[in-house]
């Protein structure tokens, strides 16, 4: 039995974690920033701050799972591109609603080239949620590839989703609902 | 009441009939094939077992982990749905329900009455349903829990003014057990059975519709004497205090989606398995 949860200590993948976290606040809290003509910036420098932390690549092949091999090359990286685009899209959403919240880190498993870092975030109304990230070292960096928050993992919701629909219909109608959606938003 | 009686055995028994695809769901197979991620990939729809632990870990702060990244924790299965016909029909309806009624309602609502008095609010409802929490608490075990619960309604029900304030949280850090009797049949060993999306009341399983059930006669305001239309109103003032709290997260969670109907359902569901791990 290994424990490192719940100690002080904090390795790697907490510290990449939290850098990047706190990279993004520093940019959603930047008053310079918040100016309405500064909007496109604003967006560019998060997203720019998200892609360096995440892994679209992994995270389009755990959703796509067993469909992924089916894939051609091409047909798997125009997925990791589109699936890529809502991914940021939706957690783009959730750090430009941030108020305030508070990020704690509490805790760290670390097994060869997979890491999860446990994080408490505390909102303003003290309510508590459990958010994990998932990652995996490539090079010297660890990189995420899922997120769970309240015991829902979002690769595990999309991986559902992809099923159903794969399950009734083509590949190439999932690329269709997952551009449309892009384009909505 | 015989009739009761009848339709929740006939439920329970269905929940059972699902127990041995569980352990099945968390047996060695699952971890064997887990050696590679490549081997995990192919495991359809099954998470990888050892990050379950982290999870676990998390909220008993007591890692349960074995070397090589794997751990004998169970890998949550997608809740089976054979009702989906009918479960969409009201999931949709749900959905209406939820953008012309509750939510202009709860938006008025929420300009009418400032924050902090509906998080007060919230906080009176939530400690009067203590009991809900103290007894599941004690059912699956957890004494510390159930010590902590009636602790916490000591504190809140005085210095909190009638659980309006929860300075149990706040300033001893002493935060709520959120126990009940579907997470309490799930660690009896219960299978959520299939799912179920309830007109109104949302999504559920099985099991969980059995324990709601249940957690109705631990619910105090079950018992409140108040005419029909009062206690509704109650009931409703509840139901619109808590939903002008969560305002915007449905509509994040659809944003979000492919399939709202399966997003909600698998979210639902992962979000009760791992509650009932912790």
């Amino acid at each position: 039995m290994v424990s490192l949860l719940g100690s002080a200590w904090a390795g790697e993948p907490t510290d990449q974690v939290k850098e990047t976290t706190d990279k993004i606040l520093a940019i959603v809290t930047d008053p310079a920033l918040k100016v309405p003509e500064k909007a496109g910036e604003r967006q560019r420098l998060i997203r720019q701050a998200v892609d360096e932390r995440f892994d679209w690549e992994e995270m389009s092949r755990r959703t796509l799972a067993r469909y992924w091999a089916e894939r051609t090359e091409a047909e798997k990286k125009a997925f990791i591109d589109v699936f890529g685009q809502l991914l940021e899209r939706t957690y783009m959403d959730k750090v430009e609603g941030y108020s305030g919240e508070k990020v704690l880190y509490v805790g760290e498993r670390v097994e060869g080239e997979y890491g999860a870092v446990a994080v408490k975030i505390v909102t303003q109304q003290t309510r508590e949620i459990s958010v994990i990230y998932r990652m995996k070292k490539k090079g010297g960096s660890w990189y995420v590839y899922d997120i769970s928050i309240e015991g829902v993992s979002l690769i595990n919701n999309y991986r559902t989703q992809f099923n159903s629909i794969l399950s009734r219909s083509s590949f190439e109608s999932l690329m269709e609902r997952l551009r449309e959606k892009v384009k909505q938003g | 009441m015989a009739k009761i009686v009848t339709i929740v055995s006939i439920l329970i028994f269905l929940g059972w009939m699902h127990l041995p695809q569980k352990i099945h769901a968390g047996g060695m197979e699952q971890i064997a094939s887990a050696e590679s991620i490549y081997g995990w990939e192919q495991t359809e729809s099954h998470q990888i077992p050892w990050t379950q632990s982290v999870q676990m870990a998390e909220a008993t702060q007591e890692p349960r982990l074995t070397l090589e990244g794997q751990d004998a924790g169970p890998a949550v299965e997608p809740i089976p749905d054979p009702l989906e016909p009918v479960n969409r029909i009201f999931f949709s309806f749900n959905d209406k329900l939820y953008f012309w009624v509750l939510k202009p309602v709860s938006t008025v609502y929420s300009k009418a009455v400032p924050e902090n008095l509906r998080v007060s609010i919230g906080g009176f409802f939530d400690n009067l349903e203590t009991p809900v929490r103290f007894v599941n608490c004690l059912l699956q075990g957890k004494f510390k829990g159930a010590g902590y619960e009636v602790f916490r309604f000591l504190v809140n029900s005085t210095a909190g003014f009638f659980g309006a304030c929860d300075v149990a949280s706040i300033k001893l850090g002493i935060n709520p057990y959120r126990e009940d009797m579907g997470q309490t049949l799930g660690t009896y060993g219960f299978y959520p059975g299939i799912y179920l999306c309830w007109p109104v009341f949302g999504p559920s399983s099985i099991r969980d519709t059995v324990g709601m059930g249940g957690d109705m006669f631990l619910d105090p305001l079950s018992f409140i004497y108040l005419p029909g239309n009062e206690w509704a109103a109650v009931r409703g003032w509840e139901f619109v205090n808590g939903s002008s709290l969560v305002l915007g997260e449905y509509e994040d969670l659809k944003e979000a989606a492919l399939d709202p109907y399966v997003a909600v359902k698998d979210a639902y569901h992962q979000n009760r398995e791992s509650r009932i791990r912790k």
